[in-house]
């Protein structure tokens, strides 16, 4: 079974052919993602890790690694 | 007081003046004062709608912040052992609650924004419909426009949702968040600030610098020189071709259009610079609103360059919440099952974008060239993204490699016309006078001693040499900016009088090149009937 | 470099810059706001804001004026030397374009107080009835703060801060600056008048040629204007009555005269009004309603009428006879007729356009022969024949100066009138036309060049060249009355075959300027040679020169204002076709068309050609 780190990462692949995630530390900041990439992002993520990402949610640091991507997910599986 | 006036410059200096020489503890109450003493100059009766918006979303933002800590201290009390189900169904009956708390102040200061910018333009609209069926009519209202209104409108309205989001809580002191709204540079024309980015700035305390006295000069200087030289100077041929664009051929109609890309950008842009100056000489930095957009390499790349502050909220207080609400969510859904390939992927997202630009359209103003500026933007931008495979398959055929310095220049090349294209919407009279000019400008596209007819359009060959230099100075600094260098910085590097030669050359610019007076046109003489 | 430095230079730099603002713009001083001492362009900075300039400048020439004529722009048309001369007095043209009854009001207050005034004349025009108090521009519009008692500070900062754009302009105006009156320069100095060189030269003469220049006058638009400022005008005209009664100041109020069909714009209950109104402050001349105001060739535009206009309107108040004066120019306006007055405003006018205008053909010869010897050489024989034509169809031969009387004074000229002219002076004009013309009784005008006369050989390099008739046989025609002697110039119709040292294109063969050569020294080269071929004439003749031929019939703006200039008040091209003479426009005699005959011209055709 593929570990969360490794789903998100297909996810991202996925959208995102033309990028290593693992390299880039301010997927945001720099404009690697714009706000198309990051609504189907939330929509995939949503579906995969049965979690609602909420428009709270969608703020620069949640989305700028791909460490903190995961985080975010963590959090709201704990149901926080 | 416009920013170029001899007036204001003499209030800048007091308070800057006054600023820095009261207690630390009271330079924001400064700032109020003279934020209220500067929207005064405008208006005394406008201060009342400023007063209301202030109120409501002060008090909103109370509201909010008061029943998102009872939740907390609700769902704290359930305890670890709840289930999520539980902690659930308490957090929904506060969301409830605060829906119609931020649902009432949007209303209130978005219908104040609506009755006072689109009453008019609905009215109007609604009678050509009733006219068909009675003789009742909305009567016509000359409302007084309170100037900066859709600017702190939009700025409180985010700090109303940032708060009901829970990202922060909600400021306490009525003459503080007062001064959020008011802020004097910024009030009449943004940037659209954040409150968690600027509030605090505004309250702390602020040793006076003498490096940020020179990069607030230098930057002011700067928006005096786009303002005053380029903007101003453009202003004589645009509003000469735009008023009476029946006179002249297609291409010249082009070239007037033109000049109006490089007035508003000039104009706005360097508007902002001026106002981010002075911030900056207050000790206060604010977001940049403009990031080179003529260098843009598609449309959507444009709004991001462009204004950027009004983008990045759409985006986050219309964009995100619209392609996250669960009625796009099922649509999304339905979509990709149905159709096919790129198009079901991204079709609800094309719809929320598209109704984001239309949305920027009517923000503009009550017209229907605006919404019409608003579907040209969002349908090429849907167009582009639906048909974004199409492209790179093309690229890929036809060889073309996407980083390419020529095809960069093309993309860019691409934009400008688009860009272009759109500016015949915000300009011109009205919808139709826009799609005259366009069609006149296609189909009597007359080159032919199109050099001379360009020095009948209301400025002489000196004025049009001044713009071109001006436009290069400005293409070239910004090249330099996008490559990374610091121009500044290398600047301060070099000895004495070289810094001072460029100094003097930017002041000398301004003051004599500047058009500083309404009206003033060099080549005019008012009298001609001698 | 610390910030703090670089703060240091910056506030070094814009200290610097003011000043030096500030300067220029004293120097330079683009409005005559500090008197323009040091450039003394005053034509410039009348034109950029004559309220400020024309008073920097009249606080420093008081002592030169005793009189004032104040209004708009319309005032400009009424010339102050004819009121010099009607009234004995040095009067000084204070106007101001756009000027509304504020304007007018103070300005006639400072000048009371502050200058030695004898007369006052004031020009109310309806202008100074539509708005009050309205500044145009706050540069160029504006009072000086002296006529409107204004803060002096202000005024100062105003002018000293002005944007150096207006200096520089002003600089490069004066480098570039040409003879002709130009867009930057329309103001006289001396009488404060505008400069009308260019427009009193124009040629007009038809109406149909005058409606393609002046389009505005073809279907002049129908509109309504309101007469929104009625009390203010009263009120202030009061004022400057009690103030002239109270300082003993000679007043005379004028309405100047208008387009009938602006007029038509207006409503006739505030016309009435205002004419009512105003009679019961003071009597006042009208001239906005006479029959030449429905000539748009008297105007240039709705309200501006030309010089000869306010020149026949001045003759009217002042009972001049010598000048051409229609009988309806001007009712003299008193609470009995005012109302009647105010009620024809509204009658629109037509006029007979055959009572005040005439047809008159000019024709051009040059050689006689015996025999043609060229199409240019009429035979003896054709010539007597087409003498006899004309004679025989009515025609009557006129002089120059009958077709100046008749412009000028109005004097009536025969039904057919003919202007039979003869360029260069050949001798055979003498022995064998002269003779001819006698016989038929038809007068001829012959244009001489001063440096042939009397000759048969070219100046200079004396190459044989058809004779010229001598001075004397110039005198012994223009005794009998039949022929008049006028200028083709003194040495302007060279002939560059036989000019020695001088390749293609630097023979002066017509009143041209030559390639290279400067305005200056062209306009220099002119005036001498027009003097000089005017003084030979009159020593040698007795005959005065108010007439010129242009050789090749070359002329242009800047030759017309020069000949003008000089006194010469008639011209004459080679273009063809006839001409339109019109009482009161002197204009009308400006660059007139001559008919070229040939030899082939048989008598008939020429009479056809005429018609």
């Amino acid at each position: 079974m593929e570990t969360h780190m490794e789903e998100l990462l297909r996810i991202l692949k996925e959208l995102r052919p033309d990028i290593d995630f693992n390299e880039k530390k301010a997927l945001i900041d720099d404009g690697v993602l714009d706000s198309f990439d990051i609504v189907a992002l939330v929509g995939e993520i949503g579906e995969t890790f049965d979690v609602q990402i909420g428009v709270e949610g969608l703020v620069p640091e949640n989305f700028n690694t791909v460490q903190a991507i995961l985080g975010l997910i963590n959090r709201l599986r704990d149901g926080e | 007081m416009s920013l170029s006036s001899a007036s204001f410059l003499i209030f800048l200096v007091s308070t800057v003046a006054l600023y820095f020489l009261v207690p630390k503890k009271l330079q924001w109450m400064v700032l109020l004062a003279a934020s209220y003493f500067y929207y005064l100059s405008y208006g005394v009766k406008i201060v009342g709608f400023l007063l209301t918006t202030t109120f409501t979303t002060y008090v909103g933002g109370l509201l909010l912040g008061e029943l998102n800590s009872r939740r907390k201290i609700r769902v704290k009390q359930l305890g670890r052992e709840a289930s999520s189900e539980e902690k659930k169904a308490v957090s929904d009956r506060f969301t409830g609650n605060k829906k119609w708390v931020v649902a009432g102040i949007l209303l209130i200061n978005f219908g104040i924004l609506a009755a006072i910018k689109y009453y008019n333009f609905a009215a109007e609209n609604t009678n050509v419909l009733l006219g068909l069926f009675t003789d009742a009519s909305f009567p016509k209202v000359n409302w007084l426009l309170p100037v900066g209104l859709s600017f702190y409108t939009f700025q409180s309205a985010g700090y109303v949702i940032d708060v009901y989001r829970a990202k922060y809580p909600p400021e306490r002191n009525f003459f503080k968040f007062a001064l959020f709204v008011s802020f004097f540079p910024q009030i009449i024309q943004g940037p659209i600030s954040r409150f968690d980015q600027l509030a605090h700035q505004l309250y702390e305390s602020h040793a006076f610098s003498f490096d940020r006295l020179k990069y607030g000069l230098q930057l002011m200087m700067w928006g005096f020189f786009k303002k005053l030289v380029v903007a101003d100077r453009t202003a004589v041929i645009v509003s000469n071709v735009f008023g009476n664009y029946q006179k002249y051929s297609g291409a010249e109609i082009a070239f007037g259009v033109f000049m109006y890309c490089i007035q508003i950008y000039c104009d706005f842009s360097g508007g902002i610079d001026i106002i981010r100056g002075i911030a900056q000489i207050l000790g206060i930095d604010m977001i940049e609103n403009f990031q080179r957009p003529y260098f843009a390499t598609s449309l959507s790349d444009f709004w991001r360059r462009w204004h950027i502050s009004l983008g990045a909220w759409m985006r986050d207080y219309l964009f995100y919440p619209l392609s996250l609400s669960k009625p796009f969510g099922k649509l999304g859904k339905y979509a990709r099952k149905k159709l096919k390939g790129n198009l079901g992927k991204i079709l609800p997202v094309s719809l929320v974008t598209f109704i984001v630009f239309f949305t920027i359209g009517i923000w503009h103003g009550a017209s229907w060239k605006y919404i019409a500026f608003g579907i040209w933007n969002g349908g090429i931008i849907t167009f582009s993204v639906i048909n974004a495979p199409v492209y790179e398959k093309a690229l890929k055929r036809l060889h073309i490699n996407p980083e390419s310095t020529c095809w960069k220049l093309f993309q860019i090349l691409r934009t400008t016309v688009l860009v272009f294209i759109g500016r015949y919407f915000t300009r011109g009279e009205d919808l139709m006078t826009a799609l005259r000019m366009l069609k006149r400008t296609v189909l009597h596209f007359d080159l032919r001693n199109l050099a001379g007819n360009v020095l009948s359009l209301g400025l002489g060959a000196f004025d049009l040499l001044v713009i071109l230099v001006c436009c290069t100075v400005i293409l070239g600094i910004g090249y330099l900016k996008e490559r990374g260098v610091h121009i500044r910085k290398t600047l301060e590097e070099r000895n004495m009088l070289v810094q001072w030669l460029v100094l003097l050359a930017g002041l000398a610019v301004i003051a004599f090149l500047g058009i500083y007076r309404e009206g003033y046109i060099a080549s005019e003489f008012i009298y001609k009937q001698f | 470099m610390s910030s703090k430095k670089w703060f240091v230079m910056f506030i070094i730099t814009v200290l610097l810059l003011t000043l030096g603002v500030a300067g220029m713009n004293i120097l330079v001083d683009p409005f005559g706001a500090f008197g323009d001492k040091v450039m003394q362009w005053y034509t410039y900075d009348f034109t950029k804001n004559p309220r400020v300039a024309k008073i920097a400048y009249m606080d420093q020439h008081k002592e030169e004026y005793d009189s004032f004529i104040v209004g708009s722009s319309s005032t400009s048309s009424f010339p102050v030397e004819q009121l010099d001369r009607y009234m004995n007095a040095r009067f000084y043209n204070l106007f101001m374009y756009g000027a509304d009854m504020y304007d007018v009001k103070q300005t006639t207050q400072y000048i009371i107080n502050n200058y030695k005034v004898k007369n006052l004349v004031l020009n109310l025009g309806f202008i100074n009835a539509m708005r009050y108090k309205v500044e145009s521009d706050p540069y160029t519009g504006s009072l000086h703060y002296k006529t409107e008692q204004s803060s002096q500070f202000d005024f100062l900062k105003k002018y000293l801060f002005a944007n150096p754009s207006y200096s520089l302009e002003k600089l490069r105006a004066y480098k570039n600056d040409s003879y002709l009156q130009n867009k930057y320069k329309v103001f006289e100095v001396g009488t404060g008048a505008y400069d009308k060189s260019s427009r009193d030269v124009e040629n007009i003469q038809a109406m149909p040629d005058y409606l393609e220049k002046y389009p505005v006058f073809k279907s002049y638009p129908k509109d309504r204007h309101n007469l929104g400022s009625i009390d203010e005008l009263i009120e202030d005209t009061k004022l400057i009555k009690a103030l002239c009664d109270k300082n003993n100041i000679n007043l005379l109020v004028l309405f100047p005269p208008m387009y009938n069909e602006y007029v038509q714009n207006f409503s006739p209950q505030q016309l009435t009004e205002v004419y009512t109104r105003l009679a019961e402050v003071t009597d006042f001349w009208d001239f906005s309603t006479n029959s030449l105001t429905s000539d748009c060739r008297f105007f240039y535009d709705s309200t501006h009428f030309r010089n000869a206009m306010g020149k026949m309107a001045l003759a009217r108040i002042f009972g001049d006879n010598e000048i051409y004066v229609p009988e309806d120019i001007g009712v003299y306006v008193t609470s009995q007729n005012a109302a009647e007055q105010a009620a024809a405003m509204s009658r629109p006018i037509s006029m007979d356009d055959e009572s005040y205008t005439k047809k008159v053909p000019v024709l051009m010869y040059h050689d006689i022969a015996p025999k043609s010897t060229g199409p240019l050489v009429i035979s003896t024989q054709q010539f007597e024949a087409q003498l006899k034509a004309l004679a025989g169809d009515g025609y009557t031969g006129v002089s120059i100066q009958q077709l100046l009387d008749y412009v000028e004074k109005g004097s009536e000229l025969p039904e057919k009138p003919v202007v039979i002219t003869f360029d260069d002076g050949y001798l055979s004009n003498y022995e064998l036309a002269y003779p001819l013309l006698k016989k038929y009784n038809m007068k001829a005008t012959i244009f001489v060049i001063g440096s042939s006369v009397g000759k048969d050989r070219y100046k200079d390099t004396q190459n044989p060249i058809t004779p010229h008739f001598s001075y004397g046989q110039a005198q012994e025609m223009l005794k009998s009355g039949i022929v008049d002697i006028q200028s083709h110039t003194y040495d302007m119709h060279q002939w560059a075959p036989f000019e020695e040292g001088k390749g293609e294109g630097k023979a002066r063969t017509s009143i041209t300027r030559l390639e290279g050569e400067a305005e200056d020294a062209f306009i220099d080269n002119l005036q001498k040679d027009i003097s000089l071929s005017r003084k030979n004439i009159l020593e040698e003749t007795g005959n005065k020169v108010m007439a010129l031929a242009y050789p090749l019939g070359k002329y242009s703006e800047v030759s017309e204002v020069v000949l003008s200039r000089l006194g010469i008040k008639a011209t004459f091209t080679t273009k063809a076709g006839t001409n339109t003479l019109i009482k009161g426009l002197p204009q009308s005699l400006r660059a007139m068309n001559r008919f070229g005959i040939t030899e082939d011209i048989s008598p008939e055709e020429l009479l056809e050609r005429i018609k």
